[in-house]
């Protein structure tokens, strides 16, 4: 028994750490093969084809164009997909942006260190030992990868439902120009950037909260709150002190910036701003907390 | 050879330089909980190459000592040294040379026992990616688990959980190995087998720490013991010393054994008769002394042998008739 376990001298190394392109690997097939992970996935992705499809059938009077929607930008944008390829997968993302694309970076940082923790998994890679600094580091990398892979794949659905059900000649931007198929995709690919870069500031807001718990379900849940208050101090004129400062503020009205024609980027400016300051301190606040806690 | 020290029962040599480098040693550790001690003044020593277990009751600071040791908790106050690094700050450089299994498995529900493994393993420092397959596919042999490693782990059994474990903490072979309660759960062909790693370990100069509230399966397994009582070190040292200098005594074997009682008592020498035969205390007389009175006696021996205290009576000794100094009811002090 003890010489199956003999070290062979060309599979030992002396070396201290692991390469970190290893742990990121590790990572990504844990999180990749989780079931959880690809029932969102999976159902984030179908919500273009069902908003194309939906609005496809329930359009019996096309070019109605004005619908008369809600009145949020949501629903004005949902009017204006009908018929336009171009504006569908944007206005799937605009629509997810509000609830369930939170939902889901939540729930990817949630699992990263409460999850872990919960399951005692946390510790046998503090103990191989993974630095508390480089396992931050591949646990952000993690929900980050959930982010984007979740928001591309629903451009993906979306672009092709769009494309089947109205065809490449329906590109319309809402200044009423037609955009060439590279057009629209350059700027479904912003979207997709710019949509992903939010959900990351969500994802390290909950890597924070992740780091101060041991239960998952409290993290998906505060951050759920979180943007819930954060919406209704959006409406309250008596905080609009605050609203710059709020991560979802322009979160509907950003991306309609996109389907302009020319386009335009001032809020999609701020708003990427605001991310970036929301990873940058979440993120930190995330290290001190994971670096002193025990484990 | 190490310093044998029972606190409130034998003040022997307490050599602060012990003669055997030291794999892992403690100095006036402490951790305070919010208002609970967990762990005072501990100050442990595990020799290179012992097979130290850690006895104690529930909640006398075993875990929290061992936590602490591996760097997972910063103690409030003390020093830890492992493998000669300083903890928790050298656990960089400690660590990948420590196995460990703390506080029960933690392994991913979904995930079967061999990805599990192939998890833990990608984060091993000693393990080169084109090693981790076999180093993955020889611990779980090596536990008796290759049978079920395709199995997701959320379906195995207790003791399967322990095995896999186990197997983490022995991927790649390792100067010290940390062991929480190993055979909790286990069957006792399990603990047989745990017993046995345990062994091989040794054999091959590991040092092994481990931790329980069996005293049997630290008596059968371990060199040295250590016995935590109430967040504090009650004793320390080799099994074989421990076990001697409890209260010393004489097993004589003879076919007289009611004139031999008769003769001891006349020369004011306490002894019973047992199973085994007389046995004479030694706290006030020696051997010879006690062979002198009973041939004088017409006696007639077979044989003489110094009387091992169980464990079990040493350890219900130590943590008895200790007053309670650790209390969470002091710490508002």
């Amino acid at each position: 028994m003890t010489q199956v376990l003999a070290p062979q001298p060309e599979i030992r190394t002396g070396h201290d750490t692991v390469p970190m392109s290893r742990l990121i690997r590790a990572e990504l097939r844990w999180i990749f093969r989780r079931p959880r992970t690809l029932i969102v996935l999976a159902m984030l992705a179908v919500i273009p084809v069902v908003i194309g499809v939906g609005l496809t059938l329930v359009d019996t009077n096309a070019g109605g164009g004005s619908g008369g929607g809600p009145g949020d930008g949501g629903g004005a944008l949902l009017a204006t997909a009908v018929n336009n390829g171009f504006v569908l997968p944007i206005a799937a993302l605009v629509m997810t942006l509000t609830l369930l694309l939170p939902l889901a970076a939540a729930m990817a940082g949630a699992d990263a260190i409460a999850g872990e923790t919960a399951h005692g998994t946390l510790r046998g890679w503090l103990l191989t030992p993974v630095s508390r600094g480089r396992l931050l580091a591949v646990k952000s990398f993690g929900v980050a990868t959930v982010a984007l892979v979740t928001v591309l794949s629903m451009a993906v659905t979306g672009v092709i439902t769009g494309l089947i059900i109205n065809g490449t000649d329906s590109l319309f931007t809402i200044s009423g120009t037609t955009l060439s198929l590279w057009d629209a995709l350059g700027r479904i690919l912003i979207a997709v950037a710019w949509v992903t870069l939010q959900l990351w500031a969500v994802g390290a807001v909950a890597l924070a909260i992740s780091a101060c718990t041991e239960h998952p379900m409290l993290v998906v849940v505060s951050v759920l709150a979180g943007n819930i208050v954060f919406q209704i101090l959006g409406y309250l004129d008596a905080v609009s002190w605050l609203h710059p400062f709020l991560l979802n503020q322009n979160w509907t009205s950003a991306l309609t910036e996109v389907l302009q024609d020319p386009m335009a980027s001032a809020q999609l400016g701020e708003g990427a701003l605001r991310a970036a300051c929301y990873i940058a301190i979440a993120l930190s606040l995330a290290y001190a907390r994971l670096t002193t806690r025990d484990g | 050879m190490t310093s044998t020290a029972i606190r409130g029962v034998d003040v022997s040599s307490e050599a602060s330089t012990p003669s055997v480098p030291l794999a892992a040693r403690t100095r006036g550790l402490r951790k305070v909980y919010r208002q609970a001690v967990a762990v005072d003044q501990v100050d442990l020593d595990v020799p290179e190459g012992a097979v130290l277990g850690m006895l104690g009751p529930n909640g006398s600071g075993k875990t929290t000592t061992i936590r602490m040791l591996l760097g997972l908790v910063r103690p409030t106050a003390g020093e830890v040294e492992l493998l000669g690094h300083r903890m928790p700050d050298g656990a960089g450089h400690a660590l990948p040379d420590v196995g460990a299994l703390v506080e029960g498995p933690g392994f991913h529900p979904f995930l079967s026992g061999r990805d599990n493994l192939f998890r833990m393993a990608a984060a091993e420092p000693r393990l080169s990616s084109a090693g981790i397959s076999g180093a993955v596919e020889a611990a779980l042999e090596r536990v008796g688990l290759s049978g079920a490693a395709h199995r997701r782990y959320k379906g195995y059994s207790l003791g399967m959980k322990q095995r896999l474990g186990l197997a983490s903490a022995l991927l790649v072979p390792r100067r010290m190995v940390v062991l929480d309660e190993p055979t909790n759960g286990l069957d006792p062909a399990g603990t047989r087998e745990i017993r046995k790693i345990i062994g091989e370990l040794h054999a091959d100069g590991v040092t092994v720490l481990v931790s329980s509230h069996l005293l049997a399966e630290v008596e059968a397994t371990c060199t040295h013991v250590a016995v935590l009582h109430e967040g504090s070190v009650v004793a320390q040292g080799e099994l074989a010393e421990l076990l001697e200098s409890g209260s010393p005594a004489l097993l004589v074997s003879t076919p007289d054994s009611a004139e031999a009682v008769e003769a001891l008592r006349e020369q004011r020498i306490t002894s019973k008769l047992t199973p085994e035969g007389v046995r004479v205390d030694l706290t006030a007389t020696t051997p010879p002394d006690v062979f002198a009175i009973l041939v004088r006696a017409d006696v007639r021996l077979y044989e003489a042998t110094r009387a091992r205290t169980g464990l079990e009576d040493l350890f219900a000794r130590l943590t008895e008739h200790e007053p309670s100094t650790v209390d969470g009811t002091e710490g508002a002090s």
